[in-house]
């Protein structure tokens, strides 16, 4: 009995705890804000903005982390022929990955909408991939492209070749390793824009005169224009930085940067260069990406978005 | 019982909830220096009594670790762990940031001694250790794990970067890296995408000295000469023996672990020589690191996995030397697999000045660039 009665008194005493902390948050809003918004901010200051801090103070470093002030590390990078070769092949590679990705998966994602009715089950198959290692995703595409591999056998079967093509160790492995890749990081946002389109927009445009072609650019295109520029940013970024892809599938012209800051932190030991680059590509992604988002603006002008 | 929630208090319960998440955070980081009281040094007789119950080893040869892990626990009652690796700078990073979970460490010797001259690691007391004595003169004269008269590793196996020939297609074995710059094998020829391991074996061609070579721009020259000639550069182990194994590579580098796996494992008609101009090789060793939280345990696996049994496993699921001299365990034709005859010019992988690796980085790179 007296169990029961301390129990009851326990209860009680917590909910009163519980409605005086909630008496006292509701008269201070700024707290509030700070305790709702906090942790976010927390994270990103402590697992993104000191990272990057110490990254850029550690580029300012001679030889190791611990080495004296410099900018050696920034003006080798500027004045060497090979690293800006290097760095202007990346952004080759990495538009052409970015082009032939937003192509293909805006298709994809405009056909899942306008023409399919199982469009959980083909959105799960455009996500399949990523419940297998990236690695182990390379690996098979090296089956698939070796000399005599699926590719090959597939193609010679139906008499397309005569004889074995080989596409692996290439630059067009490489852009297919990629595109495979980073696909559903495109056709999620453009799948997302693009079914929280009104169709009724199409019908209104076609009713005015407009021709397929015309409606979609200058309708469908400017509508879904937040998605496409999303879809974009998720692919650029991170192709940008690859090293795997191009190590497994491409040839002897195959390098990018991250392969070059790899070898820093891997086989030379220089890691206050490694940073520097690092620091350097960041640089160029962002202004690459401001540079596209104001031509994209341009391109997109009269959309919204959803 | 009165309720004070005030400013003060929110404060309070919000930093000691930040401390409490930091602490938490620190400890995932890896930040702490943790680990056990005890030191292998400790052990002062063999074999050392009271065990821990745990091992967690980072032992990069994965099949041999299924073994070790298998027959070390059932034999002393420790639950054993291994987390393989695919580049050592993994766990370096862990040390470095301050090891509290690694018990026992496969070590390639360029990162031993880089773990040695940072402290990173424990004095082993290898003179009561009983299978210190299996480990041959050899393997013991080339290591280089000692420092101011302390051992800090036992060496595990000898990694020779030869060259890997496919046997068919030549029909004796190549004497010179010179085939790897022989437009008759254009298209078929690969080399490894590793700036130290092709520089030095383009400063071995060139008849430098891969350590202190005097000539870079040669170096140089010579890699972009070949870049036409080559099918790919291999940037990861499997890659390069699937090279040799589906024959779109007939010469090229690769380790000898990788040939022996590609020859009898694969079936493969490759094997493996050195060329008259030399190759390299370096050698694997086991280390335990400081913070190890099973020390003792760890101390008793090293030797354990030095003993002729064990080292013969090492050998027939890895291919590489073993540091222990277990010929009279092999079957005939693993026996000549390991033979390296007295003519071969090997030459020990010691660790490069600061210059010449950064020099070999930016000419790799140029030649990538190229």
């Amino acid at each position: 009995m007296a169990e029961a009665a301390s129990t009851e008194e326990r209860s009680t005493g917590r909910n009163r705890r519980v409605r005086a902390l909630v008496t006292y948050l509701r008269d201070r809003r700024r707290l509030r804000t700070s305790l709702v918004a906090g942790p976010p901010y927390a994270v990103l200051v402590l697992f993104f903005a000191l990272p990057v801090l110490t990254m850029l103070v550690i580029s300012f470093r001679l030889g190791s982390i611990t080495g004296p002030f410099t900018l050696d590390n920034y003006a080798n990078f500027l004045a060497s022929d090979t690293y800006r070769t290097v760095l202007w092949r990346t952004l080759l590679v990495t538009v052409e990955v970015t082009a032939i990705v937003t192509v293909v998966g805006y298709a994809l994602a405009y056909s899942i909408v306008r023409f399919s009715r199982r469009t959980t089950l083909l959105l799960l198959l455009v996500i399949l991939p990523f419940w297998t290692s990236y690695i182990i995703r390379m690996y098979a595409w090296i089956n698939i492209l070796q000399s005599g591999g699926v590719l090959d056998s597939t193609l010679v079967l139906l008499r397309v070749v005569d004889g074995p093509v080989g596409l692996l160790y290439s630059q067009e492995a490489v852009l297919i390793g990629f595109t495979y890749v980073w696909l559903p990081l495109a056709v999620l946002p453009f799948y997302a824009s693009l079914s929280n389109m009104d169709p009724d927009l199409i019908e209104a445009a076609k009713d005015l005169g407009a021709g397929p072609i015309k409606a979609f650019f200058t309708v469908t295109l400017p509508t879904t224009a937040n998605g496409v520029v999303t879809g974009i940013i998720l692919v650029f970024i991170p192709t940008f930085g690859s090293f795997i892809t191009p190590r497994l599938l491409g040839g002897t012209n195959s390098i990018m940067i991250g392969m070059v800051i790899e070898n820093q932190f891997k086989s030379a030991f220089n890691y206050p260069f490694g940073a520097a680059i690092g620091m350097i590509i960041s640089a160029v992604v962002v202004a690459v990406l401001l540079f596209g988002a104001r031509g994209g603006g341009t391109l997109f002008a009269g959309g919204d978005g959803p | 019982m009165t309720l004070d929630i005030n400013r003060r208090n929110v404060l309070k319960a919000t930093a000691g909830l930040s401390a409490a998440g930091l602490t938490g955070t620190a400890g995932c980081l890896g930040g702490g220096s943790g680990g056990s009281s005890r030191a292998p040094t400790d052990v002062t007789e063999w074999p050392p009594e009271d065990l821990e119950g745990n091992l967690n080893l980072w032992n990069w040869y994965d099949d041999w670790a299924e073994y070790a892990k298998e027959e070390f626990g059932n034999e002393f009652g420790v639950t054993v762990t291994n987390s393989g690796y695919s580049s050592p700078d993994q766990w370096y990073a862990k040390l470095q940031s301050g090891n509290s979970e690694i018990d026992n460490i496969a070590a390639t010797t360029n990162w031993v001694e880089r773990s040695i001259e940072n402290d990173f690691l424990h004095e082993l007391p290898v003179d009561i250790m009983p299978a210190w004595e299996n480990i041959t003169d050899r393997v013991k004269d080339v290591s280089s794990y000692q420092k101011d008269g302390k051992t800090y590793a036992v060496p595990e196996s000898l990694v020779l970067y030869p060259l890997t020939y496919n046997e068919e297609y030549f029909d004796e074995e190549p004497r010179s890296w010179d085939v790897l710059w022989d437009e008759a094998h254009k298209d078929r020829i690969v080399m490894w995408d590793n700036s130290t391991v092709s520089c030095q074996i383009a400063a071995l061609y060139t008849g430098q000295d891969p350590i202190e070579p005097d000539d870079f721009g040669e170096i140089e020259e010579v890699l972009k000469q070949q870049k036409p000639l080559l099918k790919t550069y291999w940037g990861d182990y499997q890659q390069g023996m699937s090279l040799f194994v589906n024959e779109e590579a007939v010469a090229g580098p690769l380790t000898m672990g990788r040939t022996y796996t590609a020859r009898f494992g694969e079936g493969a008609p490759v094997n493996y020589t050195a060329p008259d101009e030399g190759a390299m090789y370096t050698s694997d060793l086991f280390v335990i690191p400081k913070g190890a939280p099973n020390p003792i345990a760890s101390l008793q696996f090293t030797n354990w996995a030095s003993e002729k049994k064990h080292a013969t496993k090492l050998f027939e699921t890895m291919g590489y030397m073993p540091a222990v001299d277990i010929g009279s365990e092999l079957s005939e034709e693993d026996r000549t697999f390991t033979e390296w005859p007295d003519s071969w010019n090997l030459v020990f992988s010691a660790t490069l000045s600061d210059e010449v690796r950064s020099k070999y980085d930016e000419i790799w790179t140029a030649v990538k660039a190229a």
